[in-house]
């Protein structure tokens, strides 16, 4: 009823390949970017911006770069939090020789370092497949962990060894550092995932996108009818890891102010490893599912028994919590194990026959 | 961000719900929030201290009903020792929050310089680092009773038995977590080993590794130092005591930091790790404070701690030293400015000109706990000294007098880093309209 799709007919090409060719679809995204656009920034207060909406995005971006290298073109990897420190390091690098540089501009060209990185540690997927990948890419993730530690050029040798975020604005908007308005950086965020999403949707429509999923079934049948294994591959890394960088440079300069090199550690990639897998491999919208139910839904948990009245000790709440989402993953994997992006499309699809089974 | 199901916007607009009202619920009374870690990897250490934080402030409570009669609203924010966390616990509290306690070197760096802008004092005692002395650079942020390169200084003098021209020759292998919180010392360490012309070893010790390390000690049994300094923390104490105790080195020349002087660390290796030091600003002992304590909290069974025992351990008692001091200098607040419920701009007053006489610990049952501390605008940490403790196969007992770390050979060091930090956070503000005094 509410999503009938009858009555809406294709009549030339480009209306059948659109992005959204169902009305429906198309009134949701609308009404979820005023959402986030408008009706949020209404009413939200800064601890909602800083233990909310902000990493919410920011991990939906990272899991959305993991997504394309392991959901559509299907290589395994444990790196993602590895590379997110190379772009993190790389914009703390660009921003501290070249202080002039915008912002913006920096944060586009650290997705270039970390993209390099990805590729050079990718180079092992030509030869190796499934859980071995995994575990070259685990050696990546140690590797570029003990170089954030070792080589003090990367933070500037300063004594905290941790790389420190200055003020820097867009034509006299405070955008980063202490002074910046936690509105402000939630809209610069804002902004970049919805391109970069925007982006990806297009990407995995095309040419590219469509070579990756071959790969993913079955590369050697994608291999003989002419896909060029070695660049699908590559290209796969390449845009992963450029997008993981960004989302590792937006998180040190837009959230945190400050990170130290363990950041970047083994226990972030599995995070962003669940969230792909939870939110459905192979979708867009997965991401920002499962960045919600991983991050979002503890710190909303954790304010409960406080909301409600009753006085839970901190660090048994913090227990609870564990077991809670923990359990809720379960659930859900077990419900439905393609992820709740899979959980949505058959719902719209009920919705769409609604009333009527069949 | 093609669908966002409802299920998502029902999460988000609850989490709006949640986030508006408990801006609005917070209780009356000084609200001192503390970011705990009883979660976690580090819970074994942590929860000690936030125990003994936590009991002096509810004996306050009970017994004076709070400071000059304002009752104190002590919070609890679990952090598991994670940066995520502690920039949300930090967001959560900061609403009517006094102060700021984050608990770890990383959540410091995140938050101090927003604790500017917010302006709510920070109080990182005995961590977060050590230029954080330099008051006029660090206004807002305050690290009693001593900084780790007076704690490296310390121990080196210690080893040198007063006169550090007997260094000359040795060779000393600091073996530290391989974290920001472990380097710490090194720049300081460095600079002695030139000055008095003695060789310094860092070994690292990854954070993974902590628990095996065999590698490390290999090379040390190579190296044959003639003292080990320890800058642990968690798992990675026991991991070296035990490693230690296997390789046979000498305890008597291996030397921890405060962090990695907690009992329980030493507990499994008893005896054999008899003759082990750790440089600390609380001495063990009992206390009067101590008695109140078990009167108005323990045995009303308020306490978080599992058995009595527990109250004579060392981080216990220096988790009541921790409130001991942010109630103190409340109560400075609170005489200055002539109003009990006073602000967060007051209390950073009162952290700053806070004096804690040898007479004043008498009057609080702490007598010879701690060295008396005195901070000023210039010093927002105190240097009050340390002592040497000893394992005696059971536990630490006072091993030394009063250990005094060299100022006038430090603090030229704190300034020079407090002036690189502030200029990698340009602009970082100045004192400002902070009055001194």
């Amino acid at each position: 009823m509410f999503y009938r799709t009858s009555g809406q007919f294709k009549t030339t090409y480009e209306s059948d390949q659109a992005l959204f060719p169902i009305k429906q679809d198309m009134v949701l995204l609308v009404v979820i970017l005023a959402v986030m656009y408008v009706i949020f920034p209404m009413f939200a207060s800064e601890f909602t911006y800083k233990a909310l909406l902000v990493p919410v995005l920011i991990y939906s971006l990272a899991s959305l770069g993991l997504n394309i290298l392991t959901g559509y073109a299907g290589q395994l990897s444990l790196g993602t939090a590895g590379f997110m420190g190379v772009g993190a390091y790389a914009c703390y690098k660009i921003t501290t020789i070249f202080p002039e540089v915008n912002i913006i501009i920096a944060l586009f060209l650290s997705g270039f370092f970390s993209a390099a990185v990805g590729v050079a540690f990718g180079l092992p997927s030509l030869r190796i497949k499934g859980f071995y990948l995994a575990i070259a890419t685990l050696a990546s993730q140690f590797f570029l962990v003990w170089l954030f530690e070792k080589w003090a050029w990367l933070y500037n040798y300063n004594s905290s060894g941790a790389i420190e975020v200055r003020t820097m604005d867009i034509f006299g908007l405070v955008v980063t550092g202490p002074n910046a308005s936690p509105m402000v950086q939630y809209y610069f965020v804002l902004g970049i995932v919805s391109v970069v999403t925007l982006a990806v949707i297009n990407l995995t429509r095309g040419r590219y996108g469509r070579t990756w999923k071959a790969v993913r079934d079955m590369d050697i049948a994608a291999e003989l009818v002419g896909i060029n294994l070695m660049r699908a591959k590559l290209s796969a890394f390449a845009v992963s890891s450029y997008i993981v960088g960004i989302a590792g440079a937006l998180m040190v300069f837009f959230w945190k102010g400050a990170a130290e090199p363990n950041l970047f550690d083994i226990p972030m990639s599995f995070q962003i490893v669940f969230i792909a897998i939870i939110g459905g491999l192979g979708s867009v919208m997965g991401n920002f599912l499962g960045a919600i139910l991983i991050l979002a839904l503890p710190v909303v948990l954790s304010l409960l028994p406080e909301l409600l009245g009753l006085s839970i000790g901190s660090a048994t709440m913090e227990h609870v919590n564990v077991m809670v989402v923990g359990s809720l993953i379960i659930m859900f994997l077990i419900v439905e194990p393609h992820g709740l992006a899979r959980f949505w499309a058959l719902i719209r699809e009920k919705l769409i026959i609604w009333p009527f089974p069949h | 961000m093609k669908h966002l199901s409802n299920f998502g916007k029902a999460v988000a607009a609850g989490a709006f719900a949640v986030a508006m009202s408990t801006a609005a619920m917070a209780a009356d009374g000084l609200n001192f929030p503390n970011l705990t870690y009883r979660t976690g990897p580090f819970a074994s250490t942590g929860t000690p201290i936030m125990n003994g934080q936590r009991d002096y402030m509810l004996m306050l409570n009970e017994r004076d009903g709070g400071i000059g009669g304002m009752p104190i609203d002590y919070i609890e924010c679990e952090t598991g020792y994670n940066t995520n966390k502690g920039v949300e616990c930090y967001e959560k509290t900061k609403g009517k929050a006094l102060v700021t306690q984050p608990w770890s070197t990383g959540i410091t760096l995140q938050v101090m310089p927003r604790t500017n802008v917010d302006r709510i004092p920070i109080l990182a005692p005995g961590y977060g680092f050590s230029p954080m002395s330099d008051g006029d650079t660090f206004a807002w942020a305050f690290n009693p009773p001593v900084s780790y390169w007076d704690g490296a200084y310390m121990i080196l003098d210690y080893i040198a038995g007063g006169d550090m021209s007997s260094l000359k020759g040795k060779k000393i292998v600091l073996l530290h977590l391989d974290h920001p919180f472990g380097k710490e010392p090194i720049p300081l360490l460095e600079k002695l080993a030139e000055i008095y012309d003695f060789r310094l070893v860092p070994v690292p010790v990854g954070l993974k590794e902590m628990q095996n390390q065999s590698a490390q000690w290999l090379q040390i049994r190579r190296e044959r130092p003639d003292n080990v300094v320890m800058w642990g923390w968690g798992a990675m104490n026991a991991g070296a005591i035990t490693e230690a105790v296997k390789t046979r080195y000498p305890m008597e020349n291996f030397i921890g930091v405060w962090w990695s002087g907690s009992d329980a660390d030493l507990q499994n290796v008893g005896a054999k790790a008899k003759g082990y030091k750790s440089v600390s600003f609380n001495a063990p002992g009992n206390f009067p404070v101590l008695e109140d304590i078990r009167k108005y909290v323990v045995s009303k069974g308020n306490s978080k701690i599992k058995s009595e025992a527990e109250m004579d351990t060392i981080f216990y008692q220096r988790g009541i030293i921790f409130s001991m001091i942010l109630a103190e200098a409340a109560k400075t607040a609170q005489d200055r400015f002539g109003e009990n419920n006073i602000n967060a701009e007051q209390l950073r007053w009162g952290l700053e000109n806070l004096d804690i006489t040898a007479s004043r610990l008498e009057e609080l049952g702490m007598k010879d706990m701690i060295p008396p501390l005195k901070m000023t605008c210039d010093n927002h940490t105190g240097h009050t000294g340390a002592w040497m403790l000893e394992w005696n196969g059971e536990e630490f007992v006072q091993a030394s007098d009063l250990l005094t770390p060299n100022r006038e050979l430090i603090k030229p060091l704190e300034l020079e880093k407090a002036a690189d930090y502030a200029k990698n956070n340009a602009p970082w503000p100045d004192r400002g309209d902070l009055a001194c005094n």
